[in-house]
């Protein structure tokens, strides 16, 4: 039944979603880096970013994409007050401690959300929301273009960031090695404090670039959350790079795998790949990479 | 000190014997009819959840402001406690129960949907309880050999024969091209599994007429539909059916309409003419084609008040959902009235003799089978069009049907 255009077709497709699934990894990547923090609280972050999206596109009329660069600076904000007053005072007790405080919050967002815009289904529809390219043949819907060059666009920015100032070598050395870092005069502290507001912002830039794609309600966010755990163990944890090859090889395994197993199993693919990344390469492609190497 | 001895023996032999003169004598009187009902009002199926909670309120607000229930000779007021599942199955279970055991509900409305109301289903039978439900329409609720639930909507498998039987004859009247190839996909559930030997029965019936070119299930409330809809563009078909709850339906209509593709004839089951779906949507959900129990488009008498009555104290358009739940509420407490007693037996055997005239289904006449499911197969098929109508396309005798516009053009 699958010719090689339609082969072709859904391996474009997988990439298109790859690179959203890398940006609404990334936030997760850098917390956990730097602190060893799995922060649940992302997918609220997530849902939060969708509906204020939803807000400045009814009082402003501004465009997702517009919303998600503005979604940056609160956002930001939001995520280095909560690590100063909840995540700080947990960060050195037991996992489980943070852990539970970070469901908390989720749940505490999930519920607000709920009170303030109700369980109804919202949707943003743009002018360009239905319309679809044709390039060599193929059929490209422009939402997953757009959502796909802007992630791109911003994964570089912030591959520059983290490469080439001062403030991203802090974090990436932090991330090596938090004890040296200390050592050669980083302000950990503050490039943890930094790390959480990071990677908060990355949540709702991604929540906002959702929602270009899908409707939403307060729950949104759940299922993504899972992909991307699976993700950031895919790529090694810690390793910002691993985490773009972890969202393709994601992408790349949903869409080719339904067309051998049902649609109904989707979700365990996001599983079996997490279980084989635990069991089988804990460090994840970047290990695989380092062996490969060696 | 004989006096107090005396005294004190009376004391404990009153305390003693207080539960048994209690008995012999009965309970305390009742003075109301305490109805529960545990709905999503929260969670996926937060907006249906909270229809359901709009339809049982207004059919109880319809009785208190009349004074009451007439049972026997007596006229109880209603109070109804409604409980939130958060559109999870096992707190859903755990609450019926928890109306049954702390609430002490005399009776009890359904969930919403076919998941919760079949995590429910457990609860009524052990504590004789009867349980009118209008949110569960997989024909599995039923076969499980339960005496004390009820249900108002027609099968999920009557939907989609009537759905195929109204294709053979759109093929032949709009001219759809022959032989129709569908690519049908449905939740992986039990509603689901109705739905698609529903749509392989009815190809059964018309091997001349309809092949199957794709036939994927899918999960529940997914998240991304895009790699089956993938297999849905390479499958070429002319007709694409789907089955879908309402978050479901949204997501994957916006993915197939941004994928760019196009059929000759879509339906998503019960999906496409309800409010919230066209909101999400804009345009992109007109031409669709649904299978509904009942629509404000339904131009009888008693459809009308309710939805102009719908419409002024919720200032919205009532869907299948509120109007479901409306007659489903509307059914138990006939069933009590007949009844003539609050006690649960006597009032599962007078629903399960129930005709309830007036009912706002299609046909207007709700009563049901042996074993609690609605007898008949009261449907509608509708078609979405432009400038939020929807209008009623089958069946064809009834004076408010149109001829819809079929091949669906291509609207984006």
């Amino acid at each position: 039944m699958f010719t090689t255009q339609n082969l072709v077709s859904v391996a474009i497709a997988a990439l298109l979603t790859a690179g959203l699934y890398a940006v609404m990894s990334y936030g997760l990547a850098i917390i956990y880096g730097v602190m060893k923090v799995i922060n649940v609280s992302n997918a609220g972050f997530l849902m939060l970013g969708a509906f204020m999206t939803l807000m400045y596109f009814q009082w402003w009329h501004l465009d997702p994409v517009a919303g998600a660069v503005l979604n940056l600076l609160p956002f930001f904000g939001a995520g280095w007050l909560v690590y100063k007053l909840l995540v700080r005072r947990v960060v050195s007790a037991r996992p489980i401690a943070t852990l539970l405080l970070l469901f908390a919050l989720w749940l505490v967002i999930q519920n607000v959300a709920l009170a303030i815009w109700g369980s109804d289904d919202q949707s943003i529809i743009t002018a360009y929301t239905y319309k679809s390219l044709i390039v060599g043949g193929f059929r490209l819907p422009l939402t997953r273009l757009i959502v796909f060059a802007v992630a791109l666009l911003a994964l570089s920015l912030l591959h520059f960031v983290l490469g080439h100032t001062y403030v991203g070598k802090a974090l990436r050395a932090t991330v090596q090695d938090p004890q040296a870092a200390l050592l050669v005069g980083i302000d950990t502290e503050r490039i943890s404090a930094l790390a959480f507001g990071l990677g908060t912002a990355l949540s709702g830039f991604a929540g906002s670039l959702l929602t270009l794609l899908f409707s939403f309600t307060p729950d949104f966010g759940g299922p993504f959350q899972l992909k991307s755990f699976t993700i950031i163990v895919l790529g090694g944890l810690e390793n910002f790079a691993g985490v773009t090859v972890g969202a393709a090889v994601l992408a790349l395994t949903e869409s080719f795998a339904v067309l051998f197993m049902r649609a109904s199993l989707q979700n365990v693919i996001a599983y079996g790949l997490l279980v084989v990344a635990l069991i089988v390469m804990p460090g994840g492609v970047a290990q695989l990479w380092a062996r490969t190497r060696s | 000190m004989r006096l107090q001895r005396l005294w004190t023996v009376a004391v404990v032999v009153f305390a003693c014997t207080l539960p048994l003169i209690l008995t012999t004598t009965g309970q305390p009187a009742t003075t109301e009819i305490k109805i529960g009902a545990v709905l999503p009002l929260t969670g996926a199926f937060g907006s249906s959840g909270n229809y359901f909670k709009q339809g049982y309120t207004m059919a109880i607000d319809d009785v208190n402001k009349a004074g009451g229930l007439q049972v026997g000779a007596a006229k109880y007021p209603i109070t109804l406690i409604i409980l939130d599942d958060g559109s999870d199955g096992t707190r859903s279970r755990s609450l019926v129960e928890k109306l049954v055991t702390d609430q002490h509900v005399n009776f009890l409305l359904g969930g919403y949907d076919t998941s919760l109301v079949q995590a429910q289903e457990v609860v009524p039978d052990q504590y004789k309880i009867p349980y009118v439900e209008g949110g569960g329409a997989a024909s599995e609720i039923f076969k499980r050999g339960y005496k004390y639930i009820f249900g108002t909507l027609a099968t999920i498998y009557d939907m989609a024969k009537i759905t195929m039987d109204y294709l053979a004859t759109a093929a032949d009247q709009y001219k759809l091209t022959k032989p129709l190839t569908i690519a049908v996909v449905w939740e992986n559930t039990d509603h689901g599994k109705d739905y698609i030997e529903g749509v392989l029965d009815g190809v059964k019936a018309r091997p001349d007429l309809f092949r199957i070119v794709l036939n994927q299930s899918f999960q529940l409330n997914g998240s991304d539909f895009s790699p089956l809809l993938q297999q849905v563009q390479a499958s070429n078909a002319t007709v694409f059916l789907s089955d879908a709850h309402l978050p479901d339906f949204i997501t994957m209509h916006r993915q197939y309409l941004q994928a760019g593709l196009y059929h000759q004839f879509a339906s998503y089951g019960a999906r496409g003419p309800d409010q919230r779906g066209r909101q999400a949507l804009g345009g992109g959900a007109d031409y669709l084609i649904a299978a509904l129990w009942w629509s404000p488009a339904l131009k009888g008498a008693a459809s009308q008040v309710f939805a102009d009555r719908y419409t002024r104290e919720y200032h919205a358009i009532p869907d299948w959902f509120q109007a479901l739940s409306y007659d489903t509420a509307r059914v138990l407490l006939a069933g009590v009235k007949n009844a003539g007693t609050l006690d649960g037996p006597a009032v599962r055997d007078a629903l399960a003799k129930i005709e309830f005239r007036n009912a706002l289904v299609p046909g207007g006449v709700i009563r049901f089978n042996p074993n609690g499911q609605i007898a008949g197969s009261p449907y509608i098929m509708v078609q979405t069009l432009p400038g939020n109508t929807v209008r009623i396309i089958w069946p064809k005798k009834m004076p408010e049907t149109f001829d819809a516009v079929l091949p669906m053009p291509k609207n984006q």
